[in-house]
Formats: C-alpha cells, sequence, structure tokens
C-alpha cells in the first residue's frame, strides 16, 4: 500500500521540473564473451541512426516503440544511478539481451554483460565514466520476453 | 469531460500499441488497456472503464515501478485519476473541481516548466539546450547533434521556450488567447517529438486540453 502510495504521488502531485538541469546522461553498452573470458568489447545499446528521414519523423510521431523502450533504459539507468535498484538492473537486462538473443547476436553459453557509462562534456571535451557494471550472466536458450 | 475521455482513450491506445510490439509479456499487461480504452471510447459505461483504467494503471506503476515514460506517462495518470474522481463524485461543484484541478496542473505543467529554466543562468544563455543537443541522449540522429553548435540559434529558442512557458497563465485570461496559446503549446510539443523522439507527450498533454478550456468559460467566459 505504501508502495503503491509513493508510486502514484509523483503523478497526482507533480512537480514539472522538465531540464531544470542537464545532468551527465548515461548510455547502456553491453558486451558478449566466452566463459572466462575478460570482456573488453563493448558496444551501445541501439546507437542512434545518423539521419532520419522527414517520413520516418513523420510515422514515429504515432509508432515509436524501440524509442521509446531506449528512453525506459535510460530512466532504469538513472534509478541505478541513485537506488541501485535490482528492478532497474534486471529491466535493462531483460531487454537488452531479448534484443541480442532476437536480432541473432547472441548464443546460448555465452557470457552477457552490460555497464552503465554517464557522458557529460566538460571544457570542450566529451567526458566518459562508467558507474556501473552488472553481474556476468550467462546467456540461456531463450529469455522471457 | 467527454472530450477528455475521447482523447484520453486515444493516447492510450497508441502507447499500447506501441507495447503490443515489443515483448510477450507486455502485450498480455496492455490488452486490458486496449480493451478498456475501447470501451472508453465508446462511451461505454465511462464511470467503470475509468476506474477500470484507474486500476490497471496502477498495476502498470508496480510492474515498471514507476512511470515507463516519464512526465508522459504521469499527466496520463493525473487525467485517469481527476477523470475517476469526476466520475465518484456527484454533478456539482465536487465533479468541476476535479476537472479544475487537471486544468490548474495543465497551467503549471508549462508555468513552473519555464520558470525553473529561467531561474538557471545555463537555459538564459542557451548553453543548457546546447547540452541536451550535445551529449544527452534524447537527440533521434547524431546529425542533429551538429545543432549543439549553433548558439545564437539555441539562445534564441531556449528564451522562446521560457518565455512562452513563463507566459502561459495570461493566456487563460481569454478564450482566443488560450487557444493561440494551446496552438502554439502543440507545436512545441511537436518539435519535441522530432527532435527528441517524446512522441507520447503530443497526445496526452493534448488529452488535457479540454479541461482548461472548460475553466476557462467556467471561471473568465467569452468576454
Amino acid at each position: 500500500m505504501w508502495n503503491t502510495f509513493r508510486l502514484l504521488m509523483p503523478a497526482l502531485i507533480p512537480s514539472w521540473r522538465f531540464f531544470r538541469t542537464v545532468e551527465a546522461s548515461p548510455r547502456v553498452q553491453w558486451t558478449l564473451t566466452a566463459q572466462d573470458e575478460h570482456p573488453t568489447d563493448w558496444q551501445e545499446f541501439r546507437p542512434r541512426r545518423n539521419r532520419r528521414s522527414i517520413a520516418e519523423a513523420i510515422t514515429q510521431l504515432v509508432w515509436n516503440p524501440r524509442w521509446n523502450e531506449a528512453l525506459f533504459l535510460v530512466s532504469c539507468a538513472e534509478r541505478i544511478e541513485v537506488t541501485a535498484e535490482p528492478h532497474a538492473v534486471a529491466e535493462i537486462q531483460r531487454r537488452v539481451l531479448a534484443d541480442l538473443l532476437r536480432s541473432g547476436s547472441a548464443e546460448h553459453g555465452q557470457v552477457f554483460q552490460f555497464r552503465l557509462v554517464f557522458v557529460d562534456w566538460m571544457d570542450g571535451a566529451r567526458r566518459e565514466q562508467v558507474t556501473f557494471l552488472s553481474e556476468p550472466y550467462t546467456v540461456p536458450a531463450k529469455v522471457s520476453s | 469531460m467527454r472530450a477528455t475521455e475521447i482523447l484520453l482513450a486515444l493516447a492510450f491506445l497508441q502507447h499500447s500499441a506501441e507495447h503490443m510490439a515489443l515483448h510477450r509479456d507486455e502485450r498480455l499487461l496492455f490488452l486490458p488497456r486496449i480493451v478498456l480504452s475501447l470501451a472508453l471510447l465508446a462511451g461505454a459505461h465511462p464511470n467503470l472503464t475509468v476506474w477500470g483504467l484507474m486500476l490497471h494503471a496502477l498495476i502498470l506503476l508496480h510492474r515498471f515501478q514507476g512511470p515507463y515514460n516519464g512526465g508522459s506517462d504521469k499527466m496520463g495518470l493525473l487525467i485517469l485519476f481527476c477523470l475517476s474522481m469526476a466520475h465518484l463524485a456527484p454533478p456539482g461543484i465536487w465533479r468541476e473541481l476535479a476537472l479544475a484541478y487537471l486544468a490548474v496542473q495543465v497551467v503549471l505543467s508549462y508555468f513552473i516548466s519555464g520558470q525553473i529554466k529561467i531561474m538557471n543562468p545555463d537555459w538564459r544563455s542557451g548553453r543548457a539546450l546546447s547540452d541536451v543537443f550535445r551529449f544527452s541522449a534524447y537527440p533521434v540522429s547524431e546529425d542533429m547533434r551538429a545543432l549543439a553548435t549553433r548558439a545564437n540559434l539555441l539562445r534564441s529558442a531556449s528564451w522562446a521556450v521560457m518565455l512562452f512557458e513563463v507566459t502561459f497563465p495570461a493566456a487563460f485570461l481569454h478564450p482566443a488567447t488560450l487557444i493561440a496559446a494551446l496552438g502554439i503549446a502543440v507545436m512545441f510539443h511537436l518539435a519535441n517529438a522530432i527532435l527528441f523522439g517524446l512522441n507520447r507527450f503530443v497526445w496526452i498533454w493534448i488529452a488535457s486540453y479540454p479541461s482548461i478550456l472548460w475553466l476557462q468559460g467556467r471561471l473568465i467566459g467569452t468576454a
């Protein structure tokens, strides 16, 4: 009951403080390795494309599920940064892994890890800081999706 | 109230459809919302369907441990809560208060958002908007990051947004200015959708506009 109240109140009495400050921004990166191999090759989850057509921009006004899912993972990353919330860790792991299995990038038995990299801009240069590294996780035959 | 219900049902159908394309467990999770939204759209027992949607929204809050899509989901919940209260209340002042609360929150959503920006020197100089384009997770394509170097453009855009937001409450004083302000607001949300992929904000904020148009007429009238 208290949890429901805690989740509901920010919607009923909103703060409306959109973009009050622009803080360091998270990126989710993943890696797949063989068992006992040290991860070195980190890939960004759903890197944004270089360009987008006007037709796509119009379509995405009504149909943008993958982008909205990516924004949800940004929220999860911010929650992990603040409270190391296990639910947020599980959400990122499940969604990234499901994506990798669907695309054929991940294979059963490989070791999956993700990390959070916070990006900002300091003294005219891009700065990146790894703030979270997930536990290694052996890729199952399939994940619940 | 009926216009709000129709627009809310359409906004819920849009975002529920997006979830149906993602994962199997989310399809099951959002199916009830689609059924209830269709019922609300058809006007079938709106008091029951609104409360059904409210209970379902609480399930979603638990499932995602908060709103799935930040501010847009919060606005959806707020509209739903106010409609639920309006249906629960007897016709008259209590019902009107529920809808008026929604309208006031819509005004505050613009005013507070503008006020906290205008107090921040980084927003006044255009630096904050430049940072949004330079390194935030929001620009939908890499070529948009080049906008980060357009200092004059971003300073002008920042001031245009801040001035629009902080002066929004003044538009409430006359129906013509309110309609014009809501038109600008829709353009603002469309720009955010095109630049940052925040498409759900467009439809859910539009769903809140009948309440503010109603309150303007109720309190001030057509002058």
